[in-house]
């Protein structure tokens, strides 16, 4: 008897503690996380009093879907989506690709199964892969005069709609930097790789041991950071795929390819400084956000795309971060020492096969809206948060680092190039990096396996 | 009379379960075989007939043996130490030790979370917690991250598999070594059996059942790893953990070869159905009748 009672009461103990839990809710959690609840968000005002868009009434009632691969800004999309629906009656349903699933992988089997979306956001390769066989013909839009330079054609026709302008490069905290020196410090002021290293050195005397962090994960080493060898060859898209049929024909020698073995040397600069060198495959992804705003660090090779990372770690949008180039060399004429890459990331692709004519030009005038519209060009970047690369956006991205990139867009301090390469590139070769970086294969091994994996490409 | 009879009960309980297997399992499994003789992409409208191409593929793809090879690897490690760790603490849980129950639900605990959160709690452990309690105590094991060293990575995979593994197969036991007569076993102690003999020429061949089922379940589940594989390490470092299933996954739909990945899926589909067919046939060959 008395076991029963004593079970009662432990139950209902439990019961009521979990109650207790649930209804507070738990206020444990890491710093980074980035689904946490308790977190405040603050809402960029967007003025909706002016539109001078003419939206086409018989659109109205219109239902068209919108795949999106770009999971920072699914939020952001179902207000701007939101907003559009009420101006024109045309309903866009937003479809997020879960974690883990590649846009590619998710498109196709969409396909597979006769209901694909009307819209998606794609990378680049994954529009150049279907855009022949599925993609609605854009080349007419009226927006494509205003994207002049940062278009995708494929065999003369313009099948994409690119969506923001992403760059990389080694972002910096100034005011640590500063705070270590004790001086002012100016970004321009580092011009080479040496004095890069200078710099280095000096925050190692004043107290920084380690003063950079680096990324293991394959697509930071294998697309961003070796991809700049293809890009910097001339710091054109031309250029890079120049480069890239060259490798695979055979014309090109890697082992005494410049950019390769000045992209080697600050890669090892980088590897030198990194704060995890002790075990730089087991450096995690969060923790460098936090060391960069915390001030363990000093430098982050990175994109814009990693503010939301730094902001969760404490970063306030007033606070100074930005771009230092990915010096290759101490030749102070050498873009690449001048410039950082900035250039079109994410491509929106309509469909042109199953997609009714109503829903292709509703499609195609929630595009055009983004771009004309004066609500459209303001959610762009005060919602999304991101770089429109069309001209006749007035507004300015507010986080240091969008700002950054878009101030030197602007003064032609970015070279706007990106390689096409094979999907599996950062995969594979990303693999080849992580080994080079945890020291268990050199320069030869490395350079063996890029050429390797070009020469296996049909 | 009887066979119309039986026609219709043929189609009433037999015919929508068939349906259903033949319509996810059956039809998609011919069709993936026809789809290695074939160049499709995935997306384009024409297959074209390519023969046996794919297949030449699967052979040059070194990456694919290698990873064939660490799965056997792994297959032999994580089947027999959660067979015989079941199998010990199954036996140890059926023998009325105190708050036995506790344990059983506890042990079967692992299993009922699922392959992905499990990898990145693991994760967690292995690169965050071990890290800090190697630099508050120094001890070499626990100096870097076991996920940054392919052997220490390898054996985070079996460990963590073991983990999930276990509890599954100890329900499995428990059920077995419930099952077995108490007659039977006096009979033996009166016989003069005892320990190691009884459990060599009494328990053991009662349970072949039960082992039979482990080791199948655990054969196949080990060759298919996907989900602890790819939260856990995700291949890292730089692709040496990366077992079959994940390579055939990367492979279709990474490199975009469809072809040659389904090639590969069909190759390994026939090997893991050749080696558990040869196991179900061999340990169903030793159960006896009490």
């Amino acid at each position: 008897m008395g076991k029963r009672i004593m079970k009662k009461v432990i139950s209902s103990g439990l019961v009521l503690a979990l109650a207790v839990t649930m209804l507070t809710g738990c206020r444990f959690g890491f710093a980074s996380d980035p689904d946490d609840p308790n977190e405040e968000t603050k809402e960029v005002p967007i003025d909706t009093s002016v539109d001078t868009f003419e939206y086409d009434t018989s659109l109205s009632g219109t239902s068209i879907t919108l795949l999106n691969s770009k999971a920072e800004i699914q939020v952001a999309l179902e207000k701007m989506t939101a907003e559009y629906e009420k101006k024109s009656g045309v309903h866009v349903e937003v479809m997020p690709v879960t974690d883990g699933d590649s846009p590619y992988t998710k498109v196709v089997s969409l396909y597979n199964s006769g209901t694909p979306p009307t819209a998606s956001i794609l990378d680049t390769t994954d529009v150049i892969a279907l855009a022949e066989e599925k993609a609605a013909d854009l080349t007419e839009e009226p927006w494509v005069a205003e994207a002049e330079g940062y278009l995708t054609e494929i065999n003369g026709k313009i099948y994409s709609f690119p969506l923001c302008i992403e760059g990389r490069g080694i972002i910096y905290n100034k005011a640590v930097i500063e705070k270590a020196l004790g001086e002012s410090f100016d970004p321009a002021s580092v011009t080479t790789q040496s004095e890069f290293v200078e710099l280095l050195d000096r925050l190692v005397d004043a107290g920084i041991k380690k003063p950079v962090s680096m990324a293991k994960e394959d697509w930071s080493l294998g697309a961003h950071q070796l991809q700049y060898i293809y890009e910097t060859y001339e710091g054109t898209s031309e250029g890079a795929q120049e480069i890239i049929e060259d490798i695979k024909a055979g014309k090109v020698d890697l082992s005494s390819y410049d950019r390769l073995s000045q992209f080697l040397d600050t890669f090892d600069i980088l590897k030198k400084y990194n704060v995890a060198k002790g075990d730089p495959l087991g450096a995690d992804y969060d923790e460098m956000a936090i060391d960069l705003a915390d001030g363990k660090t000093a430098f982050w090779f990175n994109g814009n795309w990693a503010w939301p990372n730094i902001s969760e770690a404490g970063a306030s949008e007033e606070d100074a971060y930005g771009f230092l180039p990915y010096f290759l060399n101490d030749d102070k004429s050498d873009f690449a020492n001048q410039k950082i890459q900035a250039s079109p990331s994410k491509q929106i692709m309509l469909d042109g096969q199953i997609a009714t004519e109503k829903e292709q030009a509703a499609a195609k005038e929630f595009l055009s809206w983004i771009v004309f519209s004066e609500i459209g060009q303001q959610m762009m970047v005060k919602t999304c948060n991101i770089i429109p690369p069309f001209k006749n956006n007035p507004y300015e991205p507010s986080d240091p680092l969008s700002a950054d990139i878009y101030t030197k867009v602007h003064e032609d301090k970015a070279f706007n190039a990106s390689a096409i390469v094979p999907n599996d590139h950062w995969a594979v070769l990303g693999a080849s990096m992580q080994k080079y970086l945890a020291g268990r294969s050199d320069r030869e091994e490395l350079t063996g396996d890029i050429q390797k994996y070009w020469d296996e490409q049909e | 009379m009887k066979s119309k009879n039986s026609g219709k009960d043929f189609c009433m309980f037999a015919l929508p379960g068939m349906f259903c297997f033949f319509a996810v399992v059956i039809i998609p499994f011919v069709y993936g075989v026809y789809l290695t003789l074939t160049d499709w992409n995935g997306v384009s409208k024409v297959k074209n007939f390519i023969g046996l191409k794919n297949f030449s593929g699967v052979m040059r793809d070194g990456q694919f043996w290698t990873s064939l090879l660490l799965t056997f690897k792994y297959v032999i490690f994580v089947v027999l130490i959660v067979n015989v760790l079941a199998f010990a603490i199954a036996y140890l849980l059926t023998r009325g030790i105190k708050g036995q129950n506790f344990f059983r639900a506890g042990f079967f605990t692992p299993n009922l979370i699922g392959g992905i959160v499990l990898g990145y709690i693991w994760q967690f452990v292995f690169s965050r917690v071990f890290v800090s309690i190697g630099e508050s105590t120094g001890w070499k094991l626990f100096e870097v991250s076991w996920l940054s060293d392919p052997t220490n990575a390898f054996i985070a995979l079996v460990v963590v598999s073991v983990w999930q593994l276990s509890g599954y197969m100890i329900l499995i036991y428990v059920a077995g070594f419930m099952g077995l007569s108490e007659d039977v076993m006096e009979a033996a102690s009166i016989d003069g059996a005892s320990g190691f003999v009884k459990l060599k020429s009494i328990i053991m061949p009662l349970m072949m059942s039960s082992i039979t089922i482990c080791l199948f379940l655990t054969l196949s589940r080990a060759f298919m790893v996907y989900d602890v594989n790819l939260s856990l390490t995700a291949g890292a470092p730089y692709g040496t953990t990366e077992m079959a299933a994940m390579h055939v996954y990367e492979k279709a739909f990474t490199s975009r070869q469809f072809g040659v990945g389904q090639a590969e899926a069909f190759i390994l589909f026939i090997i893991v159905a050749v080696i558990s067919g040869l196991q179900v046939y061999f340990t169903k060959k030793q159960e006896v009748e009490a």
